[in-house]
């Protein structure tokens, strides 16, 4: 039931070699952990998955689930066969049948096809819905349909396409916690795909970056937020500004590279002691509840939006950051 | 990516459905390949002479006769569309059916009847008489009125399919324009005209291919046209080759239609994607003097195409019913509809093959090739016959050579009528069956694959309950064209079976158009079931969508 | 719903049964014909009551059936050829389909130019193509000659159907047979310049466009306008009345003519019964039939035409051999095309 997931140097095209989907993608899922694949649209998470199910074949490179081969450039598995579960965008739940019946679709066993449906539906909470159709269901409960669907058939690797996307906050929020108590509780090992970092942070033992179809960074959740590679990685997990020759003069910040430092918006800091402060004008303030968000101006003309909860008076503050979090890439 | 890998990667790909592919795409393909190798034989020696008096006219002619058809069955075909489907006037839901009956009328019925209407004391010379003016004429027997005697035995190929369009897609869109400020009408030209282009061209498509394939009409109204150029070749000037010659050409012409249509909806895919998840649209009240005319223009069509005709051919039947009824017309109608039955039922089989086992075909070059499976829908039917004799009487042959059997198996019998029926039809039930299972969301048969199930199973149990309308539309439009289907049939069919469209040539061919009308009407009446049906099906599906 | 899969298992079933009994015998006789008239269904049953062979009827356009005996070569189940012209029956007969026969009693009741010179094939009906005249408007004395129908004279007076109809290319293949290729092709070209309207429709709605008023002279076969006076429409009866027929060529080469005719396949699986049932077309009986109900005249020279025919009186036959009108066919075509005869 659990298993791991081994890709090396993953690549494919489409339209005749026009379009790189990805490039040499390789990295490793230990059995049990739950991966997020993020990047933005277009980044080749999409088609990542699709490998790993079977349902595109690769153009080079290798996949391995439980040290079976099941992709490679002489051998495909058809989906079918892979034991991988998945569970889609929009659900993809069969409009034809109920809820019940698109539970057991998947199960193999003859005999307790449906009392292992109804433990399943019981898992997910939805006990009493197994007679109902997928359009008579809210939202939520057809995202947990399709939990079910896919843990019926007891896959030893899940895949989650963009699980929560099609969810508001709320819902957002409530599910997301539940659905990987529920995969945790099953023990699979689970890759799922978010352009939202919140979710992965929340959930993931592992996230993965991609950026144009090439992995970028492999990392656990908080290594990654304080020691991202990239600025287009820490970008990812919340608004970053690259520390330019301009705001390391009105810092007073002399670092020793021009390109390769960058600073969080959250970890500036308004009216308080900081190891490299500056003045600045506020141009435009909008109120955002228990925040309030601050356009401003720097001596040297630079602009900068910062985000504070301290109440600001006047019209000039003062700013700053301490060097602790600086981000270093190595770039 | 190196040679060696190409190679890797061709053999990890090739499944079994690539080759069940190859089989369809070669069982369907043998009668056309068996033309084009004809053409290796040289055109006969008239060529030169055909190429220096007549081919210009053929052109001209069926270029122009294409463009006058493809006008107006856009004209009547997307206008009724747009108004049975966007607004609410009286007689709107019978309108709503009454437009896809032109179809069950045949061209060359339909062209008999007109020349009978606008001819020598006809209908309309009575009519005139009867308001004084007894000398005005209208003549109908030329390529003007050719072209309208098509587009309206044809447009509701193009208005099933641009309203199919409109019932699914356009509610949204145009409820956004008309929050823009922007008037129905305007947003029509603006915006659906545009968007539903793809729909529309899918529909004009079909019709230009019969245009194109058209005899029975043309000749009739004296137009020569590229079909007609191949059958006087063939059987004026004794030259079988030079028909083939002239049809390879029609074929060539065709198919840059097809890449066309393919081509220009390179990026519209889109509007076959997704379809609007809005509940049934909601109808929009004009005022009352427009209610009227949005009436009146509906009606204008299921005049011109049924009404007129239909009328014509009663006036006909009251004076020769009793000469031409026999007993004999209830056997032959119930064995028209066996074998349009029969018929039909195993084009759609082979059309699903072809689409399902392209879409399990991994192989990028044969999923672009299958489109080829459905040429045979623009090649004359006569030269459909020949591509299917050729091989079918050599299989024959062999046969009683090698003392498998003693006689013909496959000619004169209904094997190779159905097998050259299908090789026809296939274009025709193949276009409802794509486009509704493009409306899948690929999603549910990816899903239904990661949960275990192969091809077969997900067909069965996922794709087969969801395009099973589409099937039913292919289904009944191949069954229709069957029914009124001539030239094919005339050769083909075995000795004692007879359809309804042959009694009806035979009477007309021999100059007794009015005689024609009992099985022509037969014939109308077997089509309409269908017809009527294919409309409810086609409201059932945009509701539920 | 149940009731149309009823109806699908009744007519599935009716096929079932008509393709069962498809057993070759040595009593069958298998008729590929172009003639589709309710006066022949008549004469094929009393052909298989009086002889007790089992006819099979394959009904086509004469093209068609050459075309298919071509492709099945030695294994055509075809006995017989019939067709309603003699240019088929020769191109037929060129392409090796026929096989000549012999028979006494066909001799001696048709005469040579109306079979072929090999003997394969015969004459059953003739049909002359005529001039169909304006009774009010045309003086029948101004008529005489088809080549006079190519003079000025009758600028904008001539109504005849498109050239691809094998009753123009057999009357241009006859004048070329008489008059000689250059000749044909000015009287062709006469005739294009002399047209009231471009040529369409079948050889019914000439008559009507005269009588429409829309030109004055329709070269038709005899026996359709016996067809317009016989109609159910009363219309097509008045068409018929409006106009009179004349016969061109008394003083010449005489009227052209054409034959319905009947030839043995080349590989005929029953010739026997092949010359069996052509002796039967030929004679009295048979002959009367079809003079009685289709307009056409008997080859027969004991059997009378029908009244209308008589009524239109006696006629100088073309007696040029029917085989030119095969030889010359593609020439005509030729001609037609150039001189712009749609």
């Amino acid at each position: 039931m659990q298993a791991t997931l081994n890709i090396t140097n993953l690549s494919k095209s489409f339209d005749q070699g026009k379009v790189k989907a990805l490039e040499d993608v390789t990295f490793h899922v230990n059995p049990g952990d739950i991966c997020a694949v993020v990047g933005e649209s277009g980044s080749g998470k999409t088609t990542l998955i699709r490998l790993i199910a079977g349902l595109e074949e690769l153009d080079s490179g290798e996949i391995h689930i439980e040290n079976h081969l099941v992709a490679s450039i002489k051998k495909n598995v058809a989906p079918e066969k892979r034991d991988v579960g998945m569970v889609f965008q929009e659900y993809a739940l069969f409009p034809h049948l109920s809820v019940l019946d698109n539970v057991v679709y998947g199960i193999k066993k003859s005999k307790s096809k449906k009392d292992t449906a109804l433990e399943t539906l019981d898992l997910v909470g939805l006990k009493g819905y197994e007679k109902r159709y997928p359009h008579e269901l809210s939202g939520g409960q057809q995202q947990r349909v399709a939990l079910a669907r896919a843990l019926a058939p007891k896959p030893s690797v899940l895949i989650l396409d963009e699980p929560f996307s099609n969810l508001d906050a709320m819902m957002r929020y409530r599910l997301r916690n539940e659905v990987f108590n529920i995969i945790k509780k099953t023990g699979v090992t689970a890759i799922f795909v978010t352009h939202d970092t919140q979710d992965a942070l929340a959930v993931a033992d592992e996230i993965l970056i991609l950026q144009n179809g090439k992995l970028v960074q492999k990392d656990e959740a908080s290594a990654l937020y304080k020691k991202p590679q990239s600025i287009y990685v820490a970008s990812l997990f919340g608004n970053t500004v690259q520390l330019n020759k301009g705001l390391q003069t009105a810092f007073k910040c002399p670092l020793k590279e021009d390109c390769c430092h960058a600073i969080r918006n959250e970890s500036i800091t308004v009216n308080q002691d900081c190891d490299y402060v500056s003045e600045a004008e506020i141009l435009k303030r909008t109120f955002l509840g228990t925040h309030s968000q601050l356009l401003l101006k720097l001596d040297n003309g630079e602009h900068l939006t910062v985000v504070t909860s301290e109440p600001v008076l006047g019209n000039t503050i003062k700013i700053g950051f301490n060097s602790k979090d600086v981000l270093a890439f190595d770039e | 990516m190196n040679l060696k890998n190409r190679f890797f990667k061709l053999k990890r790909d090739l499944n079994r459905w690539s080759l069940l592919l190859l089989l369809i795409l070669g069982i369907v393909s043998v009668p056309i390949l068996t033309i084009g190798f004809k053409l290796f034989g040289g055109p006969g020696e008239s060529w030169n002479h055909i190429v220096d008096y007549v081919l210009f006219d053929y052109l001209k002619n069926s270029f122009l006769l294409a463009l006058f058809c493809s006008v107006i069955v856009i004209l009547f075909g997307v206008t009724t569309a747009w108004l049975v489907s966007r607004f609410e006037f009286p007689f709107r839901k019978q309108l709503e059916w009454l437009l896809i009956l032109p179809l069950s009328v045949p061209a060359y019925i339909m062209a008999y009847a007109y020349a009978g209407v606008f001819g020598y004391s006809g209908l309309f010379s009575k009519l005139m008489e009867f308001f004084g003016n007894g000398d005005f004429r209208i003549e109908v027997m030329n390529i003007y009125g050719l072209s309208l005697i098509l587009s309206i035995s044809l447009f509701p190929y193009v208005y099933v399919s641009s309203r199919t369009f409109f019932l699914a897609q356009a509610t949204n869109l145009l409820e956004a324009s008309r929050m823009l400020g922007i008037s129905e009408f305007k947003s029509f030209f603006k915006l659906i005209f545009p968007l539903a282009r793809p729909a529309i061209l899918a529909g004009l498509v079909l019709v230009l291919m019969e245009v194109l394939n058209d005899y029975g009409a043309a000749s009739y109204y004296g137009v020569s046209t590229f079909t007609t150029g191949i059958f006087r070749s063939w059987f004026s000037l004794g030259e079988p080759e030079t028909a083939i010659y002239l049809s390879a050409i029609l074929l060539l012409i065709v198919f840059g239609l097809i890449l066309f249509e393919k081509w220009q909806r390179r990026h519209l895919n889109f509007t076959a994607a997704k379809t609007s998840k809005q509940n049934y649209n909601s109808r929009i009240k004009p005022k009352k003097a427009n209610q009227v005319w949005f009436s009146v223009i509906c009606f204008v069509p299921v005049f011109l195409g049924f009404v007129l005709p239909v009328i014509q051919l009663l006036i006909w039947l009251k004076q020769t019913f009793a000469s031409v009824w026999t007993v004999e017309f209830i056997s032959v109608t119930l064995e028209s509809f066996g074998i349009a039955f029969l018929t039909a039922s195993i084009t759609v089989l082979f059309a699903l093959l072809l689409l399902f086992f392209t879409k399990w075909n991994k192989i990028e070059l044969l999923k672009s090739s299958s489109k080829l499976g459905v040429l045979g829908y623009a090649i004359p039917g006569i030269i459909i016959a020949i591509g299917v004799l050729i091989p079918s009487l050599y299989l024959d042959k062999w046969l009683i050579e090698k003392n498998i059997t003693s006689k013909l198996i496959l000619n004169a019998t209904l094997i190779a009528l159905v097998y050259a029926y299908v090789v026809r039809f296939l274009a025709v039930a193949y276009q409802p069956l794509e486009s509704s299972s493009l409306k899948i969301d690929r999603s549910l048969s990816d899903s239904s694959k990661v949960l275990g199930k192969g091809n077969f199973k997900t067909f069965f149990k996922i794709e087969f309950p969801l395009i099973r309308v589409g099937m039913l539309s292919a289904f009944i439009l191949v069954f229709i064209d069957i029914l009124k289907e001539l030239p094919l049939t005339l050769i083909m069919k075995p000795y004692d079976v007879n359809t309804l469209a042959v009694k009806a040539f035979e009477y007309a061919s021999d100059e007794m158009v009015s005689s024609a009308a009992l099985p022509s009407l037969l014939i109308i009446l077997t089509a309409l079931i269908p017809a009527i049906f294919l409309n409810k099906l086609l409201l059932k599906n945009a509701s539920n969508s | 719903m149940q009731k149309i899969i009823y109806l699908l298992l009744i007519s599935v079933f009716v096929i079932g049964c008509k393709s069962d009994n498809k057993k070759e015998t040595e009593n069958e006789l298998t008729v590929y014909t172009h003639r589709h008239y309710e006066s022949d269904q008549e004469l094929f049953k009393r052909f298989e009551e009086e002889s007790g062979i089992k006819l099979n009827i394959v009904n086509a356009s004469a093209d068609e059936l050459i075309q298919k005996m071509n492709l099945e070569g030695e294994q055509s189940p075809a006995d017989v050829l019939i067709t309603v012209d003699a240019g088929r029956l020769y191109r037929a007969k060129s392409q090796g389909l026929l096989q000549s026969f012999s028979s006494k009693l066909v001799d001696s009741i048709v005469p040579n130019y109306l079979k072929d010179e090999d003997g394969q094939w015969v004459g059953l009906t003739k049909r002359a193509r005529v001039v169909a005249y304006a009774k009010d408007r045309v003086d029948s004395t101004q008529l005489s000659t088809y080549a006079d129908l190519a003079t000025e004279k009758w600028d904008n007076k001539i109504l005849v159907r498109s050239s691809s109809n094998i009753y123009n290319q057999s009357l241009l293949a006859s004048i070329i047979a008489n008059q000689g290729e250059e000749f044909a092709e000015e009287w062709a070209q006469g005739i294009v310049e002399n047209m009231a309207r471009a040529p369409k429709g079948n050889d019914r709605d000439q008559v009507k466009a005269v009588a429409n008023n829309e030109g004055d002279l329709a070269i038709v076969n005899t026996y359709y306008i016996g067809k317009l006076l016989n109609s159910e429409d009363s219309s097509e009866v008045e068409a018929g009345k409006s106009v009179n027929i004349f016969f061109p060529n008394q003083e010449t080469t005489g009227t052209h003519i054409n034959v319905s005719g009947i030839g043995v396949a080349k590989y005929s699986p029953n010739k026997e019964a092949a010359i069996q049932f052509i002796e039967f077309l030929l004679q009295e009986e048979a002959q009367n039939i079809f003079a009685g109900s289709n307009f056409e005249y008997p080859v027969n020279p004991n059997v009378e035409p029908a009244e209308i025919l008589k009524s239109w009186g006696d006629f100088k036959e073309d007696n040029l051999s029917l085989n030119k009108l095969g030889e010359y066919n593609k020439e005509a075509v030729i001609i037609f095309d150039k001189a712009g005869w749609k």
